[in-house]
């Protein structure tokens, strides 16, 4: 199966992201690429088990923008949650929330390493 | 024309989106972080906009707009902060430093190609504009100097000399200026108001313009009576630049009444018009006082040869052409080496 359309799927806004591309599908695609390594760098869940919030902040903060910008609408939605509880001192709402997306957040990989 | 947009963020897929979005209209620029964005800025003077992340390592965009702060680019390059951030201080402060906008992620690229491109229009606009008003206000002062100028030679082709003579006294007026200035902490200007000052030097003699040709031009001594119609050059000199207080800058303008008023004025109190003494006379007048006896000495005139360099320093060191302020004697004879070779120049 195409990997828009399997990104599509799982929720991804791919005709947003696709129009901020400038409809430069290639673009996209490859864009979506590095994804899967910047998701890993970042490891927010480790910096929760490691109970370094400062790190888990920024890092989630990275992904907020990647994730917004390659319209992972999931992922995005449960960053921007994960960067607003960890800045309003609620850490254990947080690491709860990306528990709940993880999950998405690891089909939305196999998808787009599957495709690459 | 400025054409290139730097693109500053630690995340290359938000560089490339934003690279993509502005490739075919502007020349790319890209950064990981601040610094290496700051390296760009001072490597290259073609960047139209700067689109800024917030968050990155080394430094990160608020650093970038400090920096940008210090050098004085924030005032003639647009930056735009593209961030995931939603927080009201830190958005605010990027207001505060000098940012232009704030574009959060996700962005719409159609919406921010508009915006973008607008701010680099009316920035294009406006560091033209400000490029044109300098370049006239450089032409203005140019035209203001020489009247200046051309008020001097005047009165200079009427006192039969050829305008070599306030070119000299420029001249000496500048290396003793900088002397007096370098030497003494009390007397320090800015090399700007030295510069004023050598320009305002040039209408010391502006008075003479007023006192008949038959005094001003007579081979011989002056009678008492005479001398004391010469000696209204000094006021009638502030009287004319009264009149004509527009055809300069109005530092200029002072410096020049001060001058034309005060250049014949004694540290001892026996010069003239006022008989004021010491440092009650101003430092520029003092010094254009030592260039212009100094300038006469050495200058054949109707009544008298030209002395030699050495009998003109030794005169003036003697006090025979009046006392001087101890200072500025020290500078003149200092400055002995500069001014033999600029009489040598010429």
């Amino acid at each position: 199966m195409d990997l828009i359309a399997e990104l599509e799927g799982l929720g991804v806004n791919t005709s947003e992201a696709l129009s901020r591309f400038m409809n430069n599908k290639a673009l996209y695609v490859r864009m979506l690429g590095k994804f899967p390594a910047a998701a890993r760098e970042a490891d927010v869940s480790s910096h929760f088990k490691a109970k370094d919030y400062d790190t888990a902040v920024a890092s989630a903060h990275t992904l907020k923008g990647v994730t917004g910008n390659l319209s992972l609408t999931p992922l995005y939605a449960a960053y921007t949650d994960i960067v607003a509880l960890l800045r309003g001192g609620q850490p254990e709402k947080a690491e709860a929330i990306l528990e709940e997306i993880l999950p998405t957040e690891e089909k939305i990989i196999a998808c787009i390493e599957k495709n690459s | 024309m400025n054409n290139a947009i730097l693109i500053v963020d630690d995340m290359e897929i938000n560089r490339a989106i934003l690279a993509e979005g502005f490739k075919d209209e502007y020349e790319i620029l890209e950064a990981e972080n601040g610094r290496q964005a700051i390296e760009l800025l001072d490597s290259n003077n073609n960047i139209a906009a700067v689109l800024l992340d917030l968050i990155m390592p080394e430094m990160d965009g608020m650093g970038v707009l400090k920096e940008m702060n210090d050098s004085g680019k924030i005032v003639h390059i647009p930056v735009f902060i593209i961030t995931a951030e939603n927080s009201e201080k830190m958005l605010m402060d990027a207001y505060n430093l000098g940012a232009v906008d704030v574009i959060t992620k996700p962005f719409m690229m159609n919406f921010l190609r508009c915006r973008i491109g607008n701010i680099i229009e009316l920035y294009r606009h406006r560091n033209d504009l400000e490029e044109i008003v300098n370049e006239q206000v450089e032409r203005l002062n140019k035209i203001n100097l020489s009247m200046v100028e051309t008020l001097a030679t005047l009165i200079e082709f009427r006192d039969c000399e050829s305008g070599e003579h306030v070119k000299r006294i420029c001249g000496l007026t500048d290396i003793l200026m900088t002397a007096v200035t370098e030497m003494y902490p009390e007397y320090y200007l800015p090399r700007s108001e030295i510069d004023k000052i050598v320009t305002a030097s040039i209408l010391h003699d502006v008075g003479k313009i007023a006192i008949p040709d038959g005094i001003l031009n007579k081979p011989g001594r002056l009678t008492k009576e005479e001398f004391e119609i010469m000696k209204q050059h000094t006021t009638r000199g502030c009287d004319i630049l009264t009149q004509i207080p527009n055809i300069m800058d109005v530092d200029i303008y002072n410096y020049s009444y001060d001058i034309a008023r005060h250049h014949h004025e004694r540290w001892d109190g026996r010069g003239y018009p006022d008989g004021i003494s010491g440092d009650n006379i101003s430092i520029w007048a003092q010094v254009v006082a030592v260039a212009d006896v100094y300038d006469a000495l050495v200058s054949p005139r109707v009544y008298k040869k030209a002395f030699d360099f050495e009998t003109a320093v030794k005169m003036i060191n003697d006090g025979e052409c009046g006392v001087f302020n101890p200072k500025v004697l020290e500078a003149f004879n200092r400055s002995a080496d500069k001014i033999r070779s600029k009489e040598i120049e010429e």
